[in-house]
Formats: C-alpha cells, sequence, structure tokens
C-alpha cells in the first residue's frame, strides 16, 4: 500500500512538473479563466448601457413631412421632448439605408378629418426588423396614442360623455423587474462560465500525460516499468487536479475582481457586487465536478491515438454538461432533491441559486456532491480497466 | 535468463506468432533475426509484458510474465520499438524518473544515473532537455534509462535502428559491455550482419515461426552452407533482411 502510494506520488510528480514547463497549455489554460468574467462584464456593460439610455430619455429628433398640416400635434409632440425636423424628399428609401430611423407623414387631408372628427389618417415608417431603432419607433407610436386619446377623451367631453366610457378594462401592470434584475439574467450564465473552465483547467494535462505520451512513443517504455496500471491513472489523474482547480479559482478571483472592484455603477447606473460567500461556496462544490471531468476525460484519452484527436473529443466534452446550463439561463428549473442526483446539473442550479442569494438547502449540496464524487470514483475504475488492455498500447482499433 | 515456450499470438484475423520458443542465457547475446513483420517486436512484447500469448508462456529468471508481471518488470530492462523521451525533462530528469518507477531514490539513484552517464558518453547532455536531440543521443538516454534499476535481463528492440556508423559501433560495444557483466541480453534485429557481429545465440524467425535456432555455427552446419548469409537466405527462403 506504502509503495502503491509512493509510485503514484512519483507518477504525479512528474507529470505535474512536466506540464509546469508546457507554457502553451498552461497559458491557454490560465486564457481560458479569463473568458467567462471578461465575456459577462462586457454583456453587462453594453445592456446596462443601452437599459441607462432608456431610463433618461434623450430628445428625439423626429422626422416629419407635412408638419405644417398638423399644427397641434406638432406642439405636443415638442412638449414631450421631442425635435421636429423637415422629413428626406424620399422617406422610404431613406429609412431603408437606415439614414433615419423613422418618418412621420401627415398628409394634407390631415387638417380637414381632424376638423370634422374622421380618423385622421397619418403615416409612420419604419423598419421593425432594425434593433436599433426599436425604442425611437415604440417612443413615436406611444406618443402618438397619447395625443390620440387625449384628443378623444376632449371630444368626448365636449358632446358631455364621460370619457372613461371608452376604457373598459382598467389595466395596471406591475413590472417587478428592475434594471438590476435585467443584468442578473446574464450571471444565470455563471453555471456555463464554469462548467466550462472545470472541463478546460486539466484538460491539457490528461491529453498530454495520455495521447500525448502515446504520440510521442514514451508510453510503451514506460508500461514496462513495475507500476501497476492503476497507479499509472491515479497518477496521472491526480496531476491535472492542481490545474483544474488553479484554473477555477482564477475564474472566481476574475468574477470577484470584475465585480466588486471594476466601477460598474458608472457603466449601469447603479451598484452591482457579486457575494464573495457565493464565490466560496461555488469554488467548493465545483471540486467533486473536477474529479468528474478527469475521470471523463482518461476514458476518452484511453483510445484517442494522438494529441489533436484527444483535444477534438475533449474538447467537445464541457458542451455536454453546459447544454443545460445555458438553458436554465432561460428556462429556470427549482432546485429539488432529484436534480441533485444528476452529476454536473445539480452543480448548475446551487451555483444559480448562490448567485442570486437563495437560502439553499444543506441536503442539496450534500447529495449532489456524493453523487457526482461515487460517479467520478466508478468512471475512474472504468479508466483503469481501460488502461490495463493491450489496445492501449495502439490506441483505438 | 529467459524462456520461451510455444508463443501463439494473434491480432485478429492476423497471425503473428504461431509456435514460438526459444532460451537465452545469462552471459550471452542472443539475437532475435528476422524480416520486416517475422514477429520480432510482437515476441519481445509478450517477454515485457505489454501482451498476452493466447497460448503458450515466458518466463524471466523463473517469473511468468502473466502471473509475476511486476516481479518480471523489475528483472528486465527494455529498449522498446518505440523508445519516445520527454522533451520537457532533461536527460537526468528523464533517467531518474524511471529509477524511481523501480523504487529508487536519494544518492544511490543519482550514483547510477552518474555512472550510466559516465558509461555511455552523455556528460554533454546530461542537464539538457532532449528536445531536439539526435536519435543517436535519444537511444543513449532510452538505454540509460531502462537500465538505470540495473537488471539482469536486457531486451532491446532494433537497438541499432537509425544510427550512424560511429554510434552504432559504441553501441555494439556497449551491449558486449553488458554481455561481459554476465547480463542475459536478448535483441532484434532484421539485419543479417547486426545479428552475425554480436550474437553468440541467434533464432531466426519468419512468418511468426522459428525457422532456425543454435550458435552461428549450428545454423551453418543445419542449413549446409557455407557463409551466414546463403544460410539465413535458405532459412527464410528469401533474401529480404540482407544489407544490399
Amino acid at each position: 500500500m506504502k509503495d502503491s502510494l509512493q509510485r503514484t506520488y512519483i507518477v504525479f510528480k512528474k507529470e505535474a512538473l512536466d506540464n509546469l514547463r508546457d507554457r502553451r497549455s498552461l497559458l491557454s489554460a490560465l486564457l481560458s479563466t479569463i473568458i467567462g468574467p471578461g465575456l459577462l462584464l462586457l454583456m453587462i456593460i453594453i445592456v446596462g448601457k443601452s437599459l441607462l439610455r432608456d431610463q433618461t430619455e434623450n430628445k428625439l429628433k423626429l422626422n416629419v413631412i407635412g408638419a405644417e398640416n398638423a399644427p397641434t400635434l406638432m406642439m405636443f409632440l415638442k412638449q414631450n421632448n421631442v425635435e421636429v425636423v423637415p422629413g428626406p424628399a424620399d422617406p422610404e428609401e431613406a429609412v431603408r439605408n437606415g439614414d433615419v430611423n423613422i418618418v412621420l407623414v401627415i398628409p394634407k387631408t390631415y387638417g380637414e378629418d381632424f376638423e370634422q372628427g374622421h380618423p385622421a389618417a397619418v403615416q409612420v415608417i419604419m423598419d421593425s426588423s432594425r434593433q436599433s431603432a426599436i425604442s425611437d419607433i415604440q417612443r413615436v407610436s406611444r406618443l402618438l396614442d397619447n395625443y390620440s386619446e387625449a384628443i378623444g377623451s376632449l371630444r368626448l367631453m365636449t358632446r358631455g360623455i364621460s370619457p372613461t366610457v371608452t376604457d373598459v378594462l382598467a389595466v395596471e401592470t406591475v413590472d417587478l423587474s428592475t434594471p438590476q434584475t435585467q443584468v442578473l439574467i446574464f450571471l444565470n450564465m455563471m453555471p456555463y462560465f464554469i462548467i466550462m473552465v472545470v472541463f478546460v483547467g486539466g484538460m491539457y494535462v490528461i491529453i498530454d500525460t495520455t495521447a500525448g505520451e502515446r504520440e510521442r512513443g514514451s508510453l510503451e517504455p514506460l508500461l514496462i516499468n513495475p507500476v501497476a496500471r492503476s497507479e499509472f491513472v491515479m497518477g496521472k489523474l491526480l496531476a491535472s487536479i492542481p490545474f483544474a482547480i488553479l484554473s477555477v479559482f482564477v475564474t472566481l478571483l476574475a468574477f470577484a475582481l470584475s465585480f466588486n472592484a471594476f466601477p460598474i455603477e458608472d457603466y449601469i447606473g447603479y451598484p452591482m457586487s457579486i457575494d464573495l460567500r457565493a464565490l466560496v461556496g461555488i469554488f467548493i462544490i465545483s471540486l467533486p465536478m473536477i474529479l468528474l471531468a478527469s475521470a471523463v476525460q482518461m476514458i476518452i484519452t484511453s483510445f484517442t491515438r494522438s494529441f489533436k484527436e484527444a483535444q477534438t473529443y475533449v474538447g467537445f466534452l464541457p458542451l455536454i454538461p453546459a447544454l443545460p446550463g445555458i438553458g436554465l439561463a432561460f428556462m429556470p428549473i427549482k432546485a429539488r432533491l432529484w436534480t441533485m442526483m444528476i452529476p454536473t446539473f445539480g452543480q448548475q442550479l446551487l451555483i444559480n441559486q448562490m448567485m442570486r442569494g437563495e437560502p439553499i438547502d444543506p441536503l442539496n449540496i450534500i447529495v449532489s456532491t456524493a453523487v457526482t464524487t461515487l460517479a467520478a470514483i466508478a468512471l475512474i475504475f472504468v479508466a483503469i480497466h481501460l488502461y490495463r488492455q493491450e489496445r492501449l498500447l495502439f490506441g483505438a482499433k | 535468463m529467459i524462456q520461451v515456450e510455444n508463443l501463439h499470438k494473434s491480432f485478429g484475423k492476423v497471425k503473428a506468432l504461431t509456435s514460438v520458443s526459444f532460451t537465452a542465457s545469462n552471459g550471452q547475446i542472443t539475437g532475435l533475426l528476422g524480416p520486416n513483420g517475422a514477429g520480432k517486436t510482437t515476441c519481445l512484447r509478450i517477454l515485457y509484458t505489454l501482451l498476452h500469448p493466447d497460448q503458450g508462456w515466458a518466463k524471466i529468471d523463473g517469473f511468468d510474465t502473466i502471473k509475476d508481471t511486476q516481479e518480471v518488470q523489475r528483472h528486465i530492462g527494455a529498449l522498446p520499438d518505440s523508445h519516445g523521451l520527454y522533451p520537457r525533462l532533461t536527460t537526468r530528469e528523464n533517467i531518474r524518473y524511471y529509477g524511481q518507477l523501480h523504487g529508487l531514490n536519494g544518492e544511490e539513484l543519482e550514483k547510477r544515473t552518474d555512472r550510466l552517464i559516465q558509461l555511455l558518453d552523455m556528460q554533454d547532455i546530461e542537464l539538457r532537455r532532449t528536445d531536439g536531440f539526435s536519435s543517436g543521443q535519444r537511444v543513449k538516454v532510452a538505454i540509460a534509462r531502462a537500465l538505470v534499476h540495473q537488471p539482469q535481463n536486457v531486451l532491446l528492440d532494433e537497438p541499432t535502428n537509425g544510427l550512424d556508423v560511429m554510434s552504432t559501433r559504441s553501441m555494439r560495444d556497449f551491449i558486449r559491455s553488458l554481455r561481459d557483466e554476465g547480463k542475459c541480453v536478448l535483441l532484434s534485429s532484421h539485419i543479417m550482419q547486426e545479428i552475425s557481429a554480436l550474437c553468440d545465440q541467434i533464432v531466426i524467425l519468419n512468418r511468426g515461426e522459428v525457422v532456425a535456432s543454435g550458435t552461428p555455427e549450428n545454423i551453418l552446419s543445419k542449413t549446409g552452407k557455407t557463409n551466414l548469409e546463403d544460410a539465413f537466405v535458405a532459412a527464410i527462403g528469401s533474401e529480404e533482411g540482407l544489407e544490399r
């Protein structure tokens, strides 16, 4: 037993040292840890900025053709922070080209219809497929609705009818979303980033020590040494763990720094931070996932013949657990005990809960950690079995 | 001592070995000679426990390659067909790793490493990372790490393959010195001249079978030829494996 641990440690130490000297894979592993927090911060700043702009409305420049036909409407628009400017000669062409977002056309018949109490036609020329124009379009149509409603009420009143007669429903919408919760949707991406880094952090070490070893031709002489295959598997697998743990740690540190030290408030208009306790919690529940990821990677690399082949398969691997995680960002599932039985899925639910600062059932943490650890151990046994086979020498056949 | 009895090995439909038996004794260099694809590497891989025979057995110093795998591994040092090094480790670190896997450590390991570095004339590359080494330098490092635990039995798969004339000469001298220390050396080659220059005993393999074996004199008298080259051709039935 003592000798076995000793040999496992020798394999572990050699692989860890060897891979520490591999600057390229070290660098790419560390770079991958920065991408998650960086991307998230960028999204929040961009979305936050557009939300911020909606809150404090700028003066809207509105192109109007035939403004002279509707002086009271123009007055109303000006009172509502709209600057009326003359429209282009060919409004449809101008909107299509994106020169202007929206053109209001008031025909000559407007005044006559208005006076006689007929619906007075006005034309709004816009392109609803243009994302950047949407807030302007919404604003203009809201203003036109308001104007129409106000004049309608006046007309009813002059006829001695209460304007409320036409209001069948009194709809009151209570929107609980604050700009802060809208931005928080992006924090639901957190599980995805954690899964990615859990699977990528130790990936290069696993590939280098298995498929890489086979490709270099150093596997055959290595296996002749009096070391059990289980000791090789354990030593190599364990060598990847510190790299993966370091990657997860750096990722969480980057999250902490970018959200707690970076002046987000300047960009989105309100303070935002991530609870450090949540980050610590995420770190802890990630540990069994790291073991699981390494075990699965050991199995895959047992039959890949070259570094590149291994990189292809292992590179796609995190997508399998990450896809449900992306789904969680849009379609939240409640954390129940059965969901904790699914390795990596339970952790993603827990990460979401931690990010939202919800109370967490300790049983859920225990169950997901235990199930994932047991699954990892079972997979390690599968890996050892595969590494005992003759075909290990040649790769898949 | 290496004993091989009635080995059979197939890969799918391909029969790599059909009944191979021979013995290699201590203090002798035994050569496995045969054209490419004759089964030399398969035979050696069974001896260094990486392949399991379908039938028959192989023993090293009396230990069975299947039942006493680790004991066999302790008693052999091998230069297999592929002998890649770790490019990010130095020569010394490459050798040290194998020594440690054999349970050596501390001063004893360093002393043995020093001796091998001297013996194989590697002082100039001792502290260099092995990335970019020449074939000759790589084979030397591979041999040194294979012998760091001072095994009684040495198995070499085509040890001079890809080496230049000078490196080949010094490799041959080194192999002879192993024999003179009383070790059991088994080497394979597809080149008749290589085997005749080194070996005390010859086992000629062809298509997975032993077609002739014994001392060079034995083989000459059995085949009725006057020189080894003709004897080799007579034994395997073609001129494959002769240096031209």
